[in-house]
């Protein structure tokens, strides 16, 4: 399907037939797969369609064994940056290269198409050395070999040790080619220490660079409303807002997900748009029933690309569907308590709270 | 001092007997509280069991020593079990000789009954208010009764010289011991879970069985048919939209990493050993988990013992050094009637 993708042609099988292909062979190969499919009847052999699996909650990642080979056959171990209660979820990959060539795929399509090549690029984050568990770490470093391989030699990297280094990343956007646009790919919390750290100064970027932001503030910085931050980025960047991008991706996937504020005159901010081998349904969080398009729900996410894990992942988060993609509002927050018996919620927040 | 230790004793005795008039006549807030809490009327008579009447003197003493002294005290109740508010109440009663209690805006028939029954009693150092603007409180104490960060936005508004106590929300667990009689430990601990559909802060969401994986497994199985038992005797009330989300993803999550044994008012998941403690939401859902060894017990227990509030076991003496020095510690069956000798929480500040 990427290949396709990325030829422009049609898929060579139905999403639905590839996403019930890979249930069985999950069925079979993932243990606690076979035991959810067995606790909600569904027979694996009459699966028609994607939906009629079920999904696999983020939490499994941290209790259990979500990978369809012997651990020790393991090529790379994600893990997530929270620790719930003392665990943090696990994603093991016994090979990177479904995962590299989706990213890469979707992520050059949506961030650095009609750029012209080699694309610089500038990661305001941490090197694979320093944080080797982080799939967007992973993705951030694929990108810079991917876009600019023969920059390798040129420092990329801009956190180190957990601080922001500025001068070097001056230094770094002051050495790029006027006439060879970048992208940049940061994290919405290390965009928000960047902009304090400049306090106003504007960075000078090469004309039709871009900007990637992702995630959320995990009580890493102050929060700020994703309008303001994209409005301050584009501002210190000197590109237009559009030119700011938001990519929406999990430890527990192989796939992300694009504004397409770049490729879609049409695409507004805060819609996120699928590759063609994932889909996310928006799904009552008490049946885990689709819900109509423009009706809130959670985030169950189809990942074809999730091939020896779990093609079917529930996510914590709260979506709905809208015309040209989905939108992301915000983490599900539980149930409020209605005596004193603590929220599951208000136990992870005081878990996970800044140090 | 301005009271004399008996002059508070008398005091947190005298509304100990309003509670037993209110107890006597429970039948008339009873709708009022089921409406509110979402238990069923059989829930709610089970939960009036657990409103203290009785007090030894020793308890009492203690209870009286732990609330210290106080010029007054502002009861601000919020989210709590409805039994919840007559030990508040008692417990600012014993600091001070002038009380104001906001009830929970949500469930404030008992606080009333009980206030109304306290000043037919004489007692007219309690009022009712149903505002409460904390920044206008110049003295005394204020009593805060909530989920962690009502108490801190509270605290953040009060005069600096007002003593904010804050009694937060919690949990509670079992621990079952490797000589534990698995059905009489089950049928005890169902008691505890189907308590106010388990949304006190003593109520046990994770069941530790110490011993090797398979009597756990046996464990679970035993619970879940005490709790299929009990819940034909005390069905389980109504679930709020959010409770019945959280308890969604728990089943589904517990139905991957584990096993599950499901029936209508309540689940019962086995979580694999070695796996962190996956705290089941409230509503009659608990986890249970097998530990190998006490040591084991420890380290399972870190990352969640500052919300232990209360531990279940059938083996009191093989608790020590097992458990968060705060919790309370009770035999199984007996979670939910802690002695009055103080605040439910001990970790209240």
């Amino acid at each position: 399907m990427v290949l396709a993708f990325q030829r422009g042609v049609a898929m060579p099988e139905s999403f639905d037939a590839l996403a019930v292909d890979l249930a069985r062979f999950q069925v079979k190969t993932v243990p606690g797969y076979a035991r959810l499919c067995a606790a909600r009847s569904v027979d694996p052999a009459r699966l028609v369609r994607a939906g009629d699996a079920p999904a696999v909650p983020t939490d499994a990642f941290k209790l259990s064994r979500v990978f369809a080979f012997d651990a020790a056959d393991a090529a790379v171990t994600f893990r997530t940056s929270g620790t719930t209660l003392g665990a943090r979820g696990m994603h093991l990959m016994r090979d990177v290269g479904t995962y590299d060539a989706a990213a890469l795929a979707f992520g050059r399509a949506m961030l650095a198409g009609g750029l012209p090549a080699p694309v610089p690029v500038v990661v305001i984050g941490p090197s694979a050395e320093e944080a080797p568990d982080s799939s967007l770490v992973h993705m951030c470093t694929l990108f810079a070999r991917a876009l600019a391989p023969g920059s390798l030699d040129q420092p990329r990297c801009f956190v180190r040790g957990g601080s922001l280094d500025l001068d070097g990343l001056r230094a770094r956007l002051a050495s790029l080619a006027p006439a060879a646009p970048a992208v940049v790919l940061a994290t919405s919390f290390a965009l928000v220490h960047l902009l304090d750290a400049l306090g106003g100064e504007r960075l000078s970027m090469p004309a039709g660079s871009r900007v990637m932001q992702t995630g959320g503030f995990k009580g890493r910085s102050r929060e700020v409303a994703a309008d303001e931050l994209r409005h301050d980025v584009a501002l210190a960047f000197g590109v237009p807002e559009r030119s700011v991008v938001a990519e929406y991706g999990m430890t527990e996937l192989s796939s992300q997900f694009w504004e397409a504020t770049l490729v879609d005159e049409r695409a507004r901010h805060g819609v996120y748009v699928a590759p063609p081998w994932a889909r996310v349904v928006a799904v009552d969080p008490e049946t885990l029933a689709p819900v109509p398009d423009g009706a809130i729900g959670i985030a169950r996410i189809e990942d074809l690309a999730n091939v020896d894990s779990a093609f079917a992942v529930l996510t914590e988060d709260r979506s709905r569907i809208v015309t040209g993609g989905f939108e992301l509002l915000g983490r599900s927050p539980g149930a409020p308590p209605r005596g004193c018996s603590i929220a599951l919620d208000e136990m992870l927040s005081s878990a996970e709270g800044p140090p | 001092m301005s009271r004399s230790v008996e002059v508070r004793m008398a005091d947190v005795r005298r509304l100990l007997e309003c509670a037993s008039i209110v107890f006597a006549g429970r039948a008339g807030i009873a709708p009022a509280i089921a409406a509110a809490s979402g238990l069923t009327a059989e829930g709610v008579e089970l939960g009036f069991a657990s409103l203290e009447r009785e007090v030894s003197d020793a308890d009492l003493r203690a209870f009286v020593a732990a609330a210290g002294d106080a010029e007054r005290v502002h009861v601000v109740l919020s989210a709590n079990v409805f039994v919840a508010p007559l030990r508040a109440m008692a417990f600012a009663r014993a600091a001070a000789g002038r009380v104001t209690v906001r009830p929970s805006p949500r469930d404030p028939a008992l606080t009333r009954a009980l206030v109304r029954a306290a000043v037919a009693a004489g007692d007219d150092a309690l009022t009712l208010v149903d505002e409460r603007d904390v920044s206008s409180i110049e003295t005394g104490e204020v009593h805060v009764y909530g989920r962690d960060a009502t108490i801190a936005a509270l605290r953040a508004r009060v005069h600096p010289h007002v003593v904010v106590r804050g009694h937060g929300s919690g949990m509670g667990l079992a621990i079952v011991s490797p000589g534990a009689q698995m059905a009489a430990a089950a049928d005890a601990l169902a008691l505890d879970i189907v308590a106010f559909d388990q949304r006190g802060c003593l109520s046990p969401r994770v069941a530790i069985v110490v011993g090797p994986t398979p009597r756990a497994e046996a464990f679970a199985e035993a619970l879940h048919a005490s709790l299929c038992v009990l819940g034909t005797r005390i069905p389980r009330g109504r679930l709020f939209a959010d409770e019945r989300a959280d308890a969604c993803r728990w089943r589904e999550t517990l139905a991957f990493a584990g096993r599950l044994w499901e029936a209508g008012d309540h689940a019962v998941a086995f979580a694999p050993e070695g796996s962190p403690l996956p705290i089941a939401p409230v509503g009659r859902h608990v986890t249970v988990v097998p530990v190998a060894s006490r040591d084991a017990v420890v380290a399972a227990l870190a990352p969640v013992a500052r919300f232990v509030v209360a531990v279940g076991t059938d083996d009191l003496g093989g608790l020590e050094g097992m458990t968060p020095a705060h919790a309370r510690r009770s035999l199984l069956g007996a979670m939910q009637r802690p002695p009055l000798d103080g605040p439910v929480d001990r970790r209240s500040a």
